[in-house]
């Protein structure tokens, strides 16, 4: 097999689906490349067996074949070509691909395709399309929420529900709960499914343009095509927390606060505290104070007038969790709601659309 | 120096019968369930009448004493007042370390200057604990901490034991080794097999006979303590950064499931000791040791801390399972610490 194809093209479409290829040297296989011919494409993929990519890039191709090459190399190698045209050409008798181009010339061991993981079919059920600016905006909104914590599978995954004109995203890690509700139009089924917050973070980083995102919900697996490039990702089984349950119904105080300004003064107290140690708001008649102490550092201290009445208020947040509340709610002021120091909070902006919730800290002492 | 350990009386059963005074006449237990297989965490006065201690099963402390009360610990309460007794503590003597929840040393040498003056300072620092929370103390006080320590546990509940410079082999000698802190079941039993059940008999021991049954620098220790010799001073970096236990096999072990088990009853204890000391950690750390003596560590950390011991128990096995796969073989010990402590704990929307 020998493929010409444009260096830029190659490069481009490289550059998408290395994203899949896995990191982890257990599998030697999954770092790489698979190169399939298919009539005038060129097919690329990768996977690390939980997200796998798929594109094509135009290109003349004499004979039929398939070869793995190791990805990041690969990926590095193209983007430095000295010219415009790429000849990759696979000698399978000597398990090898000749990369030319210009002057330069790289001989580039292979792994065989046959061992290459099989991916998931692409197009075994019925798919529909959503608004990808939509699709986006929903990740976007929830994705910091979902946990990282790899022992507790369900809090990794975003769990997405398509109903009557809607798509409804949440997202938890116990700690916090974002939840987006996004108007869609067009038909949609009503399905749920809970996808790996870094298969969808993943693919708003991936889906650059293209006005819809054409979705496959399988048994097992969840299928993106957007743009030219089919994503698939594994769903997760398991029951996702039942997150209307947690929302609190009523709040003692909602206060509106310039969103901002909040936003610097958390981020200014947050210089001084490490990572998970909390900050300190103290709520009282028209102000709110927030402190950051901790005994390496030293202590910071900011005020600023909020329309809070009664009894003060002292709760204690993870610096990093209110801020992501505060980053991640829309508009010029942000409403905070308030129940007590040991009950959850809940942040919104401008519309209901968007519920932020965070837990608080019990401070010591 | 002069220093003062400082226990309090059966802490969560006292914190128990003050949330609930109609408790107080009645034998009341602290622990886990007697018809499971919990264990007897404290139990008030009155049920030590029948023989119950801590650290007993509870079904047993049933058996003896069907019409006792239990109750499951609330760490969450015993937390709250520990740090209202530590605050009136720190009023009197400034400088303390503490060493759990209901226990700690003082540096009594700060404020008084012999041991008249110590008496009195101890009688003052019980004085303020009753005053301000209604608990009880016991207080040792002495030139070292073992003695002192050992003091502490002579006149329970509510008494002062002073130990003058000079009297520490002689207060010492008549107790039965098991005392002396730093004797683990191990070492008594090798004593106990060599005759010697008693402080003062250990303390007598020649070179020789010591190294033949506590070899190394620990046996050394544990006569020189024996003796009233205790070097150790106040440990006020106490806030530690990390805790962990470890445990060496008989055999290598490779049964997963048996490594798996070792670990889990290694979270539970050190879940123990994160409760009694009111913090949480944020980071997992496992450690295998293979037959051929290598070792190797796994860790990961949270977003938050947890003291849970089956949270700790998960990451545990998954960090063992993870040092398995990138190197199989059969493990002479394994061990699981935590470090990353904190005070304050971030609340959770789902358990």
């Amino acid at each position: 097999m020998k493929i010409t194809v444009r260096r830029d093209d190659l490069v481009q479409r490289l550059a998408v689906v290395s994203r899949a290829v896995s990191t982890r040297a257990t599998v030697q296989i999954l770092s790489g490349i698979l190169l399939r011919s298919a009539g005038d494409d060129l097919q690329l993929a990768a996977t690390d067996m939980e997200l796998s990519l798929r594109t094509t890039v135009p290109a003349q191709i004499e004979g039929d074949g398939a070869v793995v090459v190791p990805g990041r190399r690969l990926v590095e190698l193209a983007k430095l070509l000295p010219s415009e045209e790429v000849e990759i050409e696979h000698r399978p008798e000597e398990s090898v691909v000749h990369v030319t181009s210009g002057s330069a010339s790289y001989t580039l061991h292979t792994y065989n395709a046959e061992d290459f993981p099989r991916l998931p079919e692409l197009d075994a059920v019925t798919t529909f399309t959503v608004d990808r600016e939509a699709l986006l905006e929903t990740v976007n909104r929830v994705a910091r929420s979902a946990s990282r914590d790899e022992s507790r599978p369900v809090l990794t995954g975003i769990l997405a529900r398509f109903e009557a004109g809607k798509l409804v995203m949440a997202a938890t890690d116990s700690y916090r709960l974002s939840v987006k509700e996004t108007e869609l139009g067009g038909q949609v089924p009503e399905l749920e499914a809970i996808i790996p917050a870094r298969a969808l973070q993943e693919l708003t980083r991936i889906a650059q343009s293209g006005d819809e995102v054409e979705l496959g919900v399988h048994e097992n697996q969840v299928v993106f095509s957007v743009d030219g490039i089919a994503m698939t990702t594994r769903r997760i089984d398991g029951q996702f927390p039942n997150y209307r349950q947690l929302l609190p119904e009523s709040f003692e105080h909602e206060l509106a606060l310039p969103r901002n300004e909040l936003l610097d003064v958390v981020r200014r107290a947050a210089v001084m505290i490490e990572r998970t140690s909390p900050l300190q708001l103290r709520f009282a008649e028209g102000e709110l104070t927030v402190t950051a102490r901790t005994h390496e550092v030293g202590e910071s201290k900011e005020s600023l007038p909020a329309p809070f009445t009664g009894d003060p208020l002292e709760i204690g947040f993870n610096a990093d969790f209110l801020r992501d509340g505060l980053e991640s709610v829309t508009g010029d002021e942000v409403r905070f709601k308030l129940i007590s120091p040991l009950r959850p909070a809940v942040l919104q902006g401008e519309s209901d659309d968007f519920t932020y919730l965070v837990m608080p800290i019990r401070l010591p002492g | 120096m002069i220093v003062a350990h400082l226990d309090l009386d059966a802490f969560f059963a006292a914190v128990e019968e003050l949330e609930n005074p109609e408790l107080r006449s009645k034998p009341l237990i602290v622990g886990g369930n007697p018809h499971g297989r919990g264990v007897v965490a404290t139990a008030n006065y009155e049920a030590r009448r029948f023989g119950i201690h801590s650290a007993m099963s509870a079904a047993e402390a049933l058996r003896r004493c069907p019409h006792a009360v239990f109750v499951t610990p609330r760490h969450t309460l015993y937390r709250d007042y520990s740090r209202a007794v530590w605050a009136v503590v720190r009023e009197v003597v400034p400088t303390v370390e503490r060493t759990g929840l209901d226990e700690g040393y003082l540096d009594v040498g700060e404020v008084a200057s012999d041991f008249l003056a110590a008496r009195a300072v101890a009688e003052a620092v019980q004085t303020a604990v009753r005053a301000s929370t209604s608990l009880t103390c016991s207080l040792g006080v002495a030139s070292c901490k073992v003695v002192a320590k050992v003091a502490s546990d002579r006149r329970k509940p509510g008494g002062i034991v002073v130990v003058p410079a000079g009297s520490e082999a002689w207060f010492l000698a008549p107790f039965d080794v098991r005392r002396l802190p730093g004797i683990g079941p191990r070492a008594e039993e090798r004593l106990r097999a060599a005759g010697i059940e008693t402080i003062a008999a250990l303390a007598a021991l020649d070179d020789d006979g010591l190294k033949r049954l506590l070899p190394g620098s620990v046996g050394e220790m544990l006569r020189d303590r024996a003796r009233g010799i205790d070097p150790r001073s106040l440990d006020l970096a106490a806030e530690r950064i990390s805790i962990s236990v470890e445990n060496t096999f008989e055999r290598d072990l490779t049964d997963r499931e048996r490594l798996h088990d070792e670990l889990r009853r290694m979270a539970g204890e050190l879940a123990k000791h994160l409760h009694d000391r009111g913090q949480t950690a944020r980071t997992v750390t496992t450690k295998l040791r293979y037959a051929d003596f290598s070792i190797r560590s796994r860790s990961t950390s949270l977003e938050v801390g947890i003291d849970d011991a089956n949270r700790i128990a998960e990451l545990a096995c998954g960090l063992l399972d993870r040092g398995l796969h990138d190197r199989p073989g059969a493990l002479r010990l394994v061990g699981v610490g935590v470090s990353g402590l904190a005070e304050y704990r971030q609340l959770t929307l789902i358990a």
